[in-house]
Order: C-alpha cells, then sequence, then structure tokens
C-alpha cells in the first residue's frame, strides 16, 4: 500500500484509578500530544472520539469531551466500539482526501467509575442471553479457554506461561495499570478461580485510561514528524453473535481480519514478515488463540512457543512486548493501545521492553463476547 | 476522492409508536431485506456495514453485535457510530468515508430506533445527570432554575428556550409554528413511511393541542416511533454497474460547538437559538460540494425538526434564506410541496422519529426526491441538488449532506 | 484559593430503563413450547441446520428460516466450565459452591446451547450426555427449562 497515513505522535494514560474526570483526562492527553508536536488544535481539522455511553453513564457523552480535546467548531464524530475502529475510521478521512490532520480520543474509567463487565452484560441478548443469566464476559471467555486448550491440547498451565510473560513486560511499561514486581508463574496459578480455567491473574484488570493519537497526511507527516509510523494495511470482521453457533477454539473474526489486512499491506507470510504483535487479549488464552487465527504461530504449537521464549520481548516473534491487556484494559481504548505500543516500537522508543529489529507490526482489536469483531492494522517504518 | 453515491433505501415497513410483533433484530432486519430487495443486490455483494442507533434508549449495548446475523454481515466489517440525535447522518458518513477511501465498493448504512422497548426520557436525562448531581453536591439550588427538570438534550423543556428565543430574534410568531407543525402532518399522510399523519391538519387544530412549555405545544413534538432504515451507497463504478437512478453525495460535514455554550447551567452563555454549528457544518458542506449559495443552487431541504420551530430556525442557519425570513416564506406558501422552497415533503422528524433513524432518513428522502421516487409526496419543481440536516447532543451539534443528481467533478 | 475537597460522585451506571422487550416471533414460539415442555428449533430449508432457541435467519445460507421443529431433549454437553463466582450488576461475588454452566448439544441442532448443569463439578466430563430437567410447573417463560442432567 501507499503510504497515505502515518501516525505522528500519541500519548497514553492508564491506571486502575487516574482519580481524573473524562473531560480532564481527555484534555491532558488531546493537549499534552499537540504539545509534544508543538502545534495547537488550529493545525487539526477533524477529530474521532471513541468511547461508550454505558460505561461514562451518561447519554451522548462525546458531547462533553469534544470541547476538551480541542473540538470546538470542528468535523467530529465518534465510533462506539474498540478504538481500533476509530483509528481506521480516521484514516479512511485522510486516505479519501477530505482530510489532513485528524486527532482520534479514546477512554473510559472503567477502573474507578464503572464496573467493566456491564460492558458486556448490556450487549448480551435481552430476551435470551439476559434472561437466562449464565452469559457473561468472564463465563464466555472461561468456555473459550476451555475450548481452545482442548483443540489445541494445551496444559492449563500455558495460561500461566502467557500470564507470566504479559505481566513481565507490563511490570516494565510505565504505561501499564497492573505492574506486578517479580511475577511469577506460581503467583499467577495460585490466584483464585473465576471460571475455571480462567484464574484472577489471567484476566484483564479493570482500568481507568485513554489514549489520544494523531493521524496525519504523508505530505503534513513530513511537515510534524521525523519519526513517522505508516499504515500499511487495516482489515475488520464480524463473526456471529450466538456463542454455540461458533468454533471457539479459534477466531474467525481475527483470521478474516488480519487476511484483510495483510492483503492490503502485500504481506504473505506474516509469521516471518512481522516483526512485533500488539494483540487485544482480554484474558491469557486469547494472546496465542489469536495469534494462531491470525498466522502469527502454528496451529497446536503455541505452548512450544512460548516455552522457547519465541513471544518474548528478545524472541522471533514478539507478542504483547508492551505487557498487553494483561495490564491495562481502558474499555474503548485498549486497541488504539495496541497501535500506539506498537508505533512506540517502531520509533525504538519502548525502552526496556524495546524489540531489537522492528521494522513492522501488527495491532489487534475486539469487540464482543469471545472476539465476535476483530480490527486489524499493519504499521511500518 | 472518489465519487460515492446512494443506490437504494430500505425502510421497514411502517414506521407506528409500537411494533409487538417484531423484536429488535427482527425489526433492523426487515430494511436490511428491503434494501436489499430494491437495489437487487444479494448479501454477499455487500462490503461493509455501517451501524448507528442510540443504545441507551432500548438499553442494548453494542446492538450491532447480536444484530450481525440479521443484517447477514458473519464475514463482514461492521463500525457503529453514536452521536446522538444526529446518529443517522454520523452512520451515512462513516459509509461515505468508506467507500469514498476505496475501504470499501458498497457499504450500507443500519439504523433503527425501537423506543417503545426502552424509555427515551431517561436516556436524554442520562445526559444532563451527572450534571445535575454535580451541581446538588455543590449546594446549587436546581429548583429554582426554571425548566431544570427536563432540559436533557432535546426535550421539551430545554428547547422552549431556543424556541422562544427563536420567535424573539425572527419576528415569528407561535402560530407560525402551529403552521408549519400542520404542514408537515399534512405532509406525512403522503408518505407511506411517516408516522403522525393528518391530512386535515391546520394551525388552529395544532394551536388546540395543550402548551407544554412555552411556545411548544403538544402538536409541535415529534413522536416517540419504532423503525428502521438502511442506505445503501457504492462507487461510481459500481452504481453504473447496479442502478439506474443515483443520487450522488456532493458535500458532507459535520460541527460541534462547545456543550456549555448550549446547556443552560450556567445561567446560559450563549443563546440556544443562535446554532453557529449549524451554519458552520453547511458552510463547509457547500464549500465541499462546490456550492456558492444554497439559496439558488439548492433545490430541496430536509431539516431535522424534532420540535416544529426548528424548521424555520434551521432553515435560515443553513443558508436557504435570510435571517426572519423564513416564517414569510411559509406565509407565502414557499415551503410546501408546490413551493419555490420545499421542505420536509417527507413530513419531517416532527411527523417521526425514531432517532437512530432520523437523521439519515432526511438523506434518504432528499435522494427520494432527486430520484423522483418520493411518489405521493414528490415535490412539484425538479430537484436537482438537495441538503439533509441533522442536529443532536446537547443542540449544539450539527451534520449536513449535499446530494445531487449528477457525480462532481472530481 | 480554598483546597479542592476530594468529593467522589457515584456513577449513574447502570442507567435504569423501563425496558420491557418484545421477544419477537421465533422466541414466542420457542417460549410457547415450553408450555409443554417441548423445546422448538428453527430448520433452514436449505441447509436443513436446525438451531435452538429459533431465530429468523439461517447465516450460512442468508435465508429466513420458517419452520419449526421439536428437538429431542437429550444431547451431549460440549465444553463446560466451573464458575467460582457470580457476576451481579456488573460485581463479582463469591460463589457459594463452585457450579457447572456449559454448552449442550440437543441431539440433531446444529448449535450449542449455554445451561446451567445439574452435575458435580467432578463429575463434569465434555462428551457426557446430558437431559433435560423442567420445572413441576411450566409458564412459558425460559426458567421453566431449569437446567440438564447427566442421562
Amino acid at each position: 500500500m501507499e503510504k497515505k497515513v502515518a501516525i505522528a505522535g500519541f500519548r497514553i494514560a492508564a491506571a486502575p484509578d487516574l482519580e481524573t474526570t473524562r473531560e480532564r483526562l481527555v484534555f491532558d492527553l488531546s493537549k499534552g500530544l499537540l504539545d509534544d508536536l508543538g502545534i495547537t488544535r488550529d493545525a487539526v481539522d477533524n477529530f474521532v472520539f471513541c468511547s461508550n455511553d454505558f460505561m461514562d453513564g451518561r447519554t451522548i457523552s462525546h458531547v462533553f469531551i469534544g470541547p476538551a480535546a480541542g473540538g470546538y467548531m470542528k468535523d467530529q464524530t465518534k465510533v462506539e466500539m474498540d478504538g481500533l475502529n476509530a483509528m481506521i475510521y480516521a484514516s479512511m478521512g485522510i486516505i479519501s482526501g477530505q482530510y489532513d490532520v485528524t486527532m482520534v480520543v479514546a477512554l473510559s474509567l472503567t477502573g474507578s467509575q464503572a464496573s467493566p463487565y456491564l460492558y458486556t452484560d448490556y450487549s448480551l441478548d435481552p430476551t435470551y442471553d439476559r434472561q437466562l443469566k449464565l452469559l457473561n464476559e468472564l463465563s464466555a471467555a472461561a468456555l473459550e479457554a476451555r475450548s481452545y486448550l482442548t483443540a489445541g491440547g494445551y496444559p492449563e498451565e500455558l495460561l500461566d506461561v502467557v500470564a507470566a510473560q504479559d505481566l513481565k513486560n507490563a511490570a516494565a511499561n510505565p504505561g501499564q495499570a497492573r505492574r506486578i514486581d517479580g511475577v511469577s508463574r506460581e503467583r499467577i496459578k495460585g490466584s483464585p478461580y473465576y471460571y475455571e480455567p480462567l484464574r484472577e491473574l489471567h484476566c484483564y484488570p479493570p482500568t481507568d485510561g485513554g489514549c489520544a493519537m494523531l493521524l496525519v497526511s504523508e505530505k503534513k507527516a513530513k511537515e510534524l514528524t521525523d519519526k513517522p509510523v505508516w499504515l500499511l494495511g487495516m482489515g475488520r470482521s464480524t463473526d456471529i453473535y450466538y456463542l454455540g453457533d461458533r468454533d471457539l477454539s479459534t477466531s474467525l473474526s481475527a483470521a478474516q481480519a488480519a487476511e484483510r489486512a495483510y492483503a492490503m499491506a502485500g504481506i504473505k507470510d506474516p509469521a516471518s514478515e512481522l516483526d512485533l504483535a500488539e494483540i487485544m487479549s482480554l484474558f491469557a488464552h486469547q494472546e496465542p488463540l489469536l495469534a494462531e487465527a491470525m498466522g502469527l504461530l502454528e496451529k497446536g504449537k503455541a505452548a512450544a512457543a512460548y516455552e522457547a521464549g519465541d513471544t518474548a520481548v528478545e524472541g522471533r516473534m514478539p507478542i504483547n512486548p508492551s505487557g498487553g491487556p494483561l495490564g491495562a484494559h481502558p474499555i474503548c481504548a485498549t486497541g488504539l493501545i495496541r497501535a500506539a505500543e506498537a508505533a512506540r516500537q517502531l520509533r525504538g522508543e519502548a525502552g526496556e521492553n524495546q524489540v531489537k529489529k522492528a521494522g513492522v507490526a501488527l495491532a489487534h482489536g475486539q469487540d464482543g463476547v469471545c472476539a465476535q469483531q476483530s480490527a486489524v492494522v499493519i504499521l511500518g517504518t | 476522492m472518489r465519487n460515492v453515491g446512494i443506490i437504494g433505501i430500505g425502510y421497514t415497513p411502517v414506521f407506528v409508536s409500537k411494533r409487538k410483533d417484531v423484536s429488535i433484530v427482527e425489526m433492523i432486519s426487515e430494511a436490511v431485506d428491503a434494501g436489499l430487495k430494491n437495489t437487487g443486490l444479494a448479501p454477499e455483494d455487500i462490503d461493509a456495514y455501517v451501524f448507528g442507533n442510540m443504545a441507551t434508549f432500548e438499553g442494548v449495548n453494542m446492538p450491532h453485535l447480536w444484530a450481525t446475523e440479521h443484517m447477514h454481515a458473519r464475514g463482514k466489517p461492521i463500525m457503529r457510530f453514536a452521536t446522538g440525535g444526529t446518529i443517522g447522518m454520523a452512520a451515512f458518513h462513516g459509509a461515505y468515508y468508506h467507500v469514498a477511501s476505496g475501504m470499501a465498493d458498497i457499504a450500507m448504512a443500519v439504523t433503527y430506533e425501537k423506543h417503545s422497548e426502552g424509555d427515551a426520557q431517561v436516556g436524554l436525562m442520562g445526559i444532563i445527570t451527572p450534571e445535575l448531581m454535580a451541581m446538588l453536591s455543590a449546594g446549587i439550588d436546581v429548583t429554582g432554575q426554571s425548566g431544570m427538570g427536563a432540559i436533557g438534550g432535546g426535550s421539551a423543556g430545554g428547547i422552549s428556550f431556543q424556541a422562544s428565543s427563536y420567535l424573539h430574534r425572527s419576528g415569528a410568531g407561535i402560530e407560525h409554528i402551529d403552521a408549519i407543525a400542520a404542514m408537515e402532518r399534512r405532509n406525512a399522510a403522503k408518505n407511506p413511511y411517516a408516522h403522525l399523519k393528518d391530512p386535515e391538519a391546520t394551525a388552529e387544530k395544532i394551536a388546540q393541542t395543550p402548551m407544554v412549555s412555552w411556545p411548544i405545544r403538544f402538536g409541535h413534538i415529534c413522536p416517540t416511533t419504532d423503525g428502521a432504515t438502511v442506505c445503501i451507497l457504492a462507487s461510481e463504478e459500481k452504481a453504473a454497474k447496479i442502478a439506474d437512478k443515483v443520487a450522488w453525495v456532493l458535500g458532507v460535514a459535520n460541527c460541534a460547538s462547545d456543550a456549555t455554550t448550549a446547556n443552560l447551567i450556567d445561567s446560559q452563555i450563549t443563546d440556544p437559538a443562535e446554532q453557529l454549528p449549524a451554519i458552520m457544518a453547511s458552510k463547509k458542506a457547500c464549500e465541499r460540494a462546490g456550492i456558492e449559495d444554497p439559496k439558488k443552487e439548492i433545490d430541496y431541504v430536509e431539516i431535522y425538526n424534532g420540535f416544529a420551530h426548528q424548521t424555520l430556525m434551521y432553515l435560515e442557519k443553513v443558508g436557504m434564506c435570510e435571517v426572519g425570513e423564513a416564517h414569510k416564506l411559509l406565509e407565502a406558501g414557499e415551503l410546501e410541496m408546490n413551493g419555490r422552497c420545499p421542505v420536509n415533503a417527507s413530513g419531517g422528524v416532527v411527523s417521526t422519529n425514531s432517532i437512530g433513524t432520523s437523521a439519515l432518513n432526511r438523506v434518504t428522502e432528499c435522494a427520494l426526491q432527486i430520484m423522483g421516487q418520493a411518489g405521493e409526496h414528490q415535490v412539484e419543481k425538479e430537484v436537482h441538488k438537495a441538503m439533509a440536516h441533522g442536529w443532536g447532543g446537547l443542540m449544539q451539534y450539527c451534520t449536513i449532506t449535499i446530494l445531487g443528481d449528477k457525480p462532481k467533478k472530481l | 484559593m480554598e483546597e479542592i475537597k476530594d468529593t467522589f460522585l457515584h456513577p449513574v451506571v447502570p442507567l435504569d430503563f423501563q425496558n420491557n422487550y418484545r421477544v419477537g416471533a421465533y422466541l414466542q414460539r420457542y417460549l410457547d413450547g415450553f408450555k409443554e415442555k417441548k423445546i422448538l428449533g428453527a430448520k433452514c430449508s436449505q441447509c436443513g441446520r436446525v438451531v435452538v432457541p429459533p431465530r429468523k435467519y439461517c447465516g450460512a445460507c442468508n435465508l429466513v428460516m420458517e419452520e419449526f421443529t421439536e428437538l429431542p431433549q437429550e444431547g451431549t454437553l460440549e465444553n463446560f466450565t466451573v464458575g467460582h463466582v457470580n457476576l451481579e450488576k456488573g460485581q463479582w461475588k463469591r460463589a457459594d459452591a463452585p457450579y457447572v454452566i456449559g454448552m449442550v448439544r440437543l441431539d440433531g441442532a446444529a448449535n450449542a446451547m449455554l445451561a446451567r448443569l445439574n452435575v458435580s463439578p467432578a463429575d463434569a466430563r465434555a462428551g457426557m450426555k446430558v437431559k433435560a430437567v423442567w420445572k413441576d410447573q411450566v409458564e412459558g417463560e425460559h426458567a421453566d427449562l431449569d437446567c440438564f442432567e447427566p442421562a
């Protein structure tokens, strides 16, 4: 793909409790980003927001974050799903030629102000699943985990291995909310079960947080940054709602989204051509599951790859060198943060977690129960 | 930028108060299937879906997930927007950029609202509740602020401030609001997809409806409607192969001011009838569409009028007439279907309001007029260019779409 | 300047709606079947798949399903989890005792349905045969189909 859209900069915030308001968080992120780039809001011609009215406890909640982001009298809209989709939509505006500079802001305060589990509870079929009260985000994930482990012939301990790698990376990333020093597989295995086989430390932590990202056209990229990160490909897909109709041992949406993104970016062999992947895995099992679905790990060989260190920062196919969503999951922002963390790697600014040769990266975002929807972007220097 | 056109529209068979016979997703499927039938497309022809409604009104978060199979969207990308009253047009703009950017050749915008299953007033109050709570906790006497109990978003309490300010500034009277409401209910009687229809409506009849909050009477207010609408957009190349009639997208824009300039909490910082975002959005859309003077070049307008005075007010804001002129055009009969400046031949939002669809219906109704397919409510003059308007949020957000019968010269 | 008080407003989540969801034609038939302790599925006229609970579309064929068919009350537990918590209004609480929920595929059905299992966690096995257990009094409600137990 031509280099048409670039990430000029980003800011990330995440903590169990940011002790802030949504408006203040949006202001801090977007004003901070503009300051980083030495520009003002006058330079921005479009704003794409991403938040959720249920999690904000307020109808049409972007009404109040627009001005805080600097969107007064500007074009603006709100994508109400995971933030990676907001980034993709912002890119469409630039590719079409309508806009040159677009600010994407995604956030939620689901650590301190609203329960993240309600996000899923409210999205369930009110005439069936909400009546039966059996399905929720955790029970669905547990069924998915069991299905994946059984199909791959993996031991339950794979979850501890994955979580240990993610939490180790998260501890070294100042941008993460859950940072546990010296976390061990034993400690993870000692954490209490929610729904078997998922334990507390296999699951994302409720998080306050957000991400602002400035996307620019090729022309503007030259003016604004000497380290542009280019958008090379993007793809999205959706699976059916009904869990009992899906093959939970893999992810149709991630496989299709990745396939479309690879086609656009001209990637034939993702496992060898990609230098790292940031995956929106909300539960430990989803990381290898989604990596297999997207062709990053060989099906049935994930456990061996993790044990061999292939997926570690210094490995062959580093996955979630940022620590991933097990370190922070501010709903709506998590997928956008994956893209920002991938960009951080490509700019060589990831500090302790820096992957050595980072030229092309994948970022994944998801929505719905068991990744019913996936979005994938390919980024490159 | 490549050209994008509307090639088809799908409505639920009816727009009524209560669809008791179908669930939310079944109702959505009716509009989707109607859109496919009208264009002769198969589900596999749709490259991408864009979805919009106000989820808090029905209490179903991210309803596109539940509706995936009912939209035939398994294996397809779906993008969901949520911007309040403007959502239908935000979704339309979303579908437009999908095609304009080349990420899709054919995209379907799907919108719905099933008000009978939720509580729109609770949803609207949800906009303002945190503010009220903050004021209470700070010891501010909220009871002293007139209309405070009902200032959420578009509810009548807040809107009455806008209407009275508009009357004051334009020189129009409450009788003009009665007259425009009557005109739209009469128009609605000719539109099979309208909700409140009254072929015999007159200003006098509307004037007899109870006063809700001066100058807004019951007869000036939109109903709550169950309904769904889809709109199918295609690239120029695809449109040429599929459709006989195409309504081309010439320009889209939106604009939002500061929420605090529209709300009433800090003793109303600015005038809710000022509507700078509508003026700006129209300017931007006209510029993008290559239109210098909408008064001369636009043949037909669909205004998002949850409340009847807004037809008159927004006609002035979007540049279809001078300030203070709209009610004179109304008196002269120019806003009627056979007038020089026909507006809301569909009956407008004041006759039909399933919120998710309302702003999209403004676009689809403009498209029907351009394609000459509006049937009984087709306006007399030839429509070459049309403008669709939407507003939402705390009266601070406006969207505009301009359509034409010929593609833009690139 | 006066020091700002550390005030925290409790959020209004969940928004409390007076919702009254219509179940629609398909689920209504399913619930009507419960009155006679029958489990109905919808059958696709093209591929012949039967889905339960019934719904309007066969996703694979993109067709409206119009035929309802009764399914046997026995099936296979395909996948399960042992719950140690309960989620209520977004907050989880430790369960009094671990319990089993799982995906049951009724014999002849194309999809699995999520159900509560009346079996101890130690005895639950993927692949085990299970059968439906009804409440004594059936009213045409979801709760009529109480759970599944080993056949």
